[in-house]
């Protein structure tokens, strides 16, 4: 412990004097007896007669010299922790993610880091110019005060920050601080965080001096990170519900999943959560309209963010397919089986009148070019590829990208290509599949258009003949069916925009939270899109807009998040790495505690001098 | 003598006597019987004749027997001697109502008794009196003159004479509670009943005064009186006392909360005096002073068989 104003230790002279005063004579009331005798008795079997074993019985003096030390020390301004005042700037960035919710420490890890980074604020050195910044990283980066040495607005600033349900977005608040601190030998990035955090390596080479302060102790949680919905491949009137559960604790928990449709009970399953494994589940639930499912987790864990989430599932509505094609039976059958409502008329020309849910061309080029979704074989426009397109003959397929929804169970182990058109990868997709020279499946969108361009004709290779092609297919009218985007829109990640776009111009807008505050929100007449963006609180959002009245649900669905084991350090790309720090760097002052003894030592002599003279 | 014993009690006391556990020793005749021998109807032994005894007590029976001339013995009858010992000093003087008084009642009761019962009461007041403690010397005189006729009163008819004489007794200034007794204990020509009336809160102690009256073959007992405020204080905070008698001061901070604990040692100190009277064969009370009279006459010292 060390002092801020030794000079106030002075005051301790003041602890004599008390003493002094008692062994001053008092004011006594002179009174006659018989004998002191039995006084005399009476006192030397109570007490010891030496002067200091006098003051040692008195506890009135022990009380107030127990009240003016420590009001000595209080005034002395102690702090605990030698290190010298660390930077002169110090920007604090607290993690307000879903996990921070947790409930390991107490009362939550937001508020044990809220706490230290409080006690952070106490040991600045403003009086030699230290400064604080404080961000919260949240939904999105905010910057809650900006560089002060006022410690009460600082303090203010922290105490007002709110956790949220959202993942952590500490790259953007990381990315405000790393300029804060550039050029300042002296300044200090603290991290209050449990260290979810998905990926760093930006920072990799920045060198950010950054103090890492862990909260968090256990990983007991138990959560869901995915959450879909499909027609069910089965039975066309039912849907299939896929969940996820991990539990990243490393003892099994048992859980029950609860289903509900609108707010009504469903379906419910009881289920054994392996330790650090994650369980599917899969629920069928037949559906009359469109609605929200929400599936509960019921389990006692130390983090309640993850065990709920909410998909907006709308009633499934035939595809109308268009395929353009010279003959091509493979195409034809793949398309068939693609799913129940798939209906796919077959053309030469694609018709300008028709309005198909998406177009499939097949080697072919047409006049007019679709304005929906395409699934292309071979042919392209001018406009999505940059330079000139070559041929390669027979590519071998050296990666492709089976993480991809587009090639969800589908292989490429077998495949021979006799030819392909070579192009340069367009900035708009993502290949899908690769061969040396050049990409031979690109997905992408371009404008509201989304894409499947395939380099090669599928008669000119072994494809066809696999399993993997019927599957690739039904897997390409999924994607590019636009109802299937639209139900996509419908989730969001809490923090993230929910967008909409808007057929007729909307004047107002109701929004429902899940807190179910109601709010209304006035729209620009001439906005062809209805943007939302406090999503902070995960859950069900339900909108009106004009007659329209539609929901949509922010959900966590982060196996990040989920896992709350506190980590001991923070990656920052492959070499660069953060040790958590347990020491704490700052000077806590602790003069309030002193102060607050004094207090306490206070109120107990005014209790004993009642006790005496009553 | 107005009413330093009722009548009622005076009429119960008459009843009463002295009980002495040894012979009476007093060389005065008295009632009691004793070791020597004389003139009695008690029988007590026998002798052989020398010339010059009294011819009227030969036994004339044992001669015609055995034709030896033997002298008929018979018990004396003497007096008891009872001293009553009275702490006269300052420290008596406090109380309500005062110790002194009360002592003056219980060596009232006690001559009463022992005046009754023929036997010699002598009253040893002290300190002695000093001209310092009387403002007036005709009452310093007067004093003197009490005293000296306390110091030996014999016969019933002298009982009105020797209440008189205890209510003109005054007191004060410092006592030296062992020399007085010591002194108490040599001046008796004869010992036998010895009764010390005081607080017994000497700084010098009770022990050598109480040891020279049981040496000198006293039958002793103690009747401490203690004031109602020495037993349970009334006055509270902080104290300077000052002792009445040595003018000592005494500093004290006094509460409530302590007063337990000072009984307590009250307690210890009557407790201790106690066990020192009882382990010497003394006879030992404790009363305060505003303890019914009759209730340790009529019931303590009987019960502890002073008198019956």
């Amino acid at each position: 412990m060390k002092f801020l104003a030794p000079a106030a230790l002075w005051f301790s002279l003041a602890l004599p004097a008390v003493v002094v005063f008692y062994l001053l004579k008092r004011k006594r009331v002179t009174r006659v007896v018989a004998s002191t005798l039995l006084w005399q008795r009476f006192l030397a079997e109570t007490q010891a007669s030496a002067p200091l074993q006098r003051l040692r019985h008195n506890w009135l003096l022990v009380l107030q010299l127990l009240l003016l030390s420590l009001l000595v020390l209080a005034l002395a301004r102690p702090y605990f922790s030698g290190t010298e005042a660390t930077g002169k700037l110090m920007v604090v960035v607290i993690d307000a993610s879903a996990s921070m919710q947790a409930t390991d420490e107490t009362p939550s890890r937001f508020e044990r880091a809220r706490k230290d980074a409080l006690g952070l604020v106490d040991g600045l050195n403003s009086g030699k110019g230290g400064q604080m910044v404080v961000l919260v990283a949240g939904a999105n980066a905010e910057v809650r005060q900006s560089a002060t040495s006022e410690k009460a607005a600082l303090r203010r600033a922290i105490e007002g920050a709110k956790v949220t349900d959202s993942p952590t977005r500490l790259v953007e608040a990381l990315r405000v601080a790393e300029t804060l601190i550039r050029d300042k030998p002296e300044a200090e990035i603290h991290l209050f965080s449990d260290g979810a955090i998905p990926e760093l390596s930006e920072f990799e080479t920045k060198e950010l001096r950054m103090v890492f302060h862990r909260v968090g102790k256990g990983a007991r949680n138990a959560g869901i990170v995915a959450f879909d919905v499909k027609p069910n491949p089965e039975d066309p009137a039912k849907r299939a519900l896929f969940l996820s559960i991990a539990n990243v604790h490393d003892q099994p928990f048992e859980a029950r999943v609860e289903l509900s449709f609108e707010g009504q009970l469903v379906d419910t399953k009881a289920m054994h959560l392996d330790a650090t494994n994650t369980t599917p589940i899969v629920f069928l639930a037949s559906q009359a309209r469109d609605g929200v499912f929400t599936a509960k987790l019921v389990v006692d864990d130390d983090l309640a963010a993850d065990n709920q989430a909410s998909v907006v599932s709308l009633l499934p509505q035939p595809v109308h397919v268009q395929l353009v094609t010279k003959g091509n039976r493979f195409l034809e059958k793949a398309l068939a089986a693609a799913g129940p409502n798939v209906e796919t008329t077959v053309v030469a020309e694609p018709a300008p009148d028709a309005k198909p849910d998406l177009v499939v061309l097949d080697d072919i080029e047409p006049a007019t070019w679709p304005k929906g979704n395409v699934l292309s074989f071979r042919a392209a426009p001018t406009n999505w590829f940059e330079g000139a397109v070559g041929t390669i003959e027979s590519p071998p397929i050296v990666n492709w990208r089976n993480t991809h929804p587009l090639l969800r169970f589908v292989a490429f182990d077998s495949v021979q290509i006799a030819q392909a058109r070579a192009v340069k990868l367009p900035p708009w997709g993502l290949s899908l599949v690769d061969a040396p020279q050049s990409p031979l499946i690109v997905a992408g969108e371009v404008g509201r258009q989304r894409i499947v361009w395939v380099a090669f004709n599928p008669l000119e290779s072994t494809w066809p003949l696999r399993i993997s092609f019927p599957i690739f297919v039904a897997n390409a009218v999924e994607w590019l069916n636009p109802a299937s985007a639209k139900s996509e829109q419908f989730l969001v990640k809490p923090g993230d925009p929910f967008r909409f776009p808007l057929a007729a111009s909307v004047a107002t807008a109701n929004v429902t939270g899940p807190d179910g505050q109601t709010r209304a929100l006035a729209l620009n007449p001439l906005a062809t899109e209805f943007v939302f963006a406090d999503t902070a609180r995960q859950g069900v959002y339900r909108v009106q807009l004009g007659t329209n009245r539609l929901a949509f649900a922010a959900n966590l669905l982060d196996a990040i998040e989920t896992n709350i084991r506190p980590r001991d350090s923070l990656d920052l790309g492959r070499f660069a790495q953060v040790k958590a720090t347990t020491e704490k760097k700052a000077n806590l002052e602790s003069w309030r505690w002193f102060a607050l003894g004094a207090l306490g030592v206070m109120l107990g002599e005014w209790w004993w001098f009642h006790r005496r003279t009553a | 003598m107005a009413g330093i014993l009722t009548p009622q009690l005076l009429r119960r006391l008459e009843q009463f006597q002295l009980l002495a556990a040894r012979r009476a020793k007093s060389s005065s005749k008295g009632e009691r019987r004793s070791r020597a021998r004389g003139q009695s109807v008690e029988f007590a032994d026998h002798r052989n004749y020398v010339v010059g005894d009294d011819l009227r007590y030969l036994d004339w029976n044992l001669f015609g027997r055995l034709d030896r001339l033997f002298l008929k013995l018979y018990e004396e009858e003497r007096e008891l001697p009872v001293r009553i010992f009275i702490d006269c000093s300052e420290s008596m003087m406090f109380g309500t109502p005062p110790k002194f008084d009360f002592a003056r009642q219980v060596a009232a009761a006690v001559g009463y008794v022992a005046l009754c019962g023929f036997d010699r009461v002598a009253v040893c007041p002290f300190p002695e009196a000093r001209p310092v403690d009387f403002d007036d010397p005709a009452r310093f005189n007067l004093q003197t003159a009490v005293r000296g006729a306390l110091r030996s009163v014999r016969g019933r008819k002298s009982a009105m004479q020797y209440f008189q004489n205890l209510t003109a007794l005054r007191g004060g200034g410092p006592a030296d509670f062992n020399a007085s007794l010591k002194r108490g204990a040599m001046e008796a020509r004869q010992t036998g009943l010895a009764i010390v009336l005081g607080d017994f809160l000497d700084p010098g102690g009770y022990e050598p005064g109480l040891n020279a009256l049981i040496g000198r073959g006293f039958e002793v007992n103690v009747v401490q009186i203690l004031a109602p405020e020495e037993l349970n204080p009334t006055a509270f905070g902080d104290l300077r006392l000052v002792d009445s008698e040595t003018g000592a001061l005494q500093e004290v901070t006094f509460g409530k909360f302590r007063l337990a604990a000072y009984r307590q040692s009250v307690a210890n100190y009557v407790q201790r005096l106690r066990e020192f009277c009882q382990s010497r064969g003394m006879g030992f009370f404790s009363v305060g002073s505003d303890t019914p009279l009759e209730d340790l006459l009529l019931k303590q010292l009987r019960a502890s068989e002073i008198w019956a």
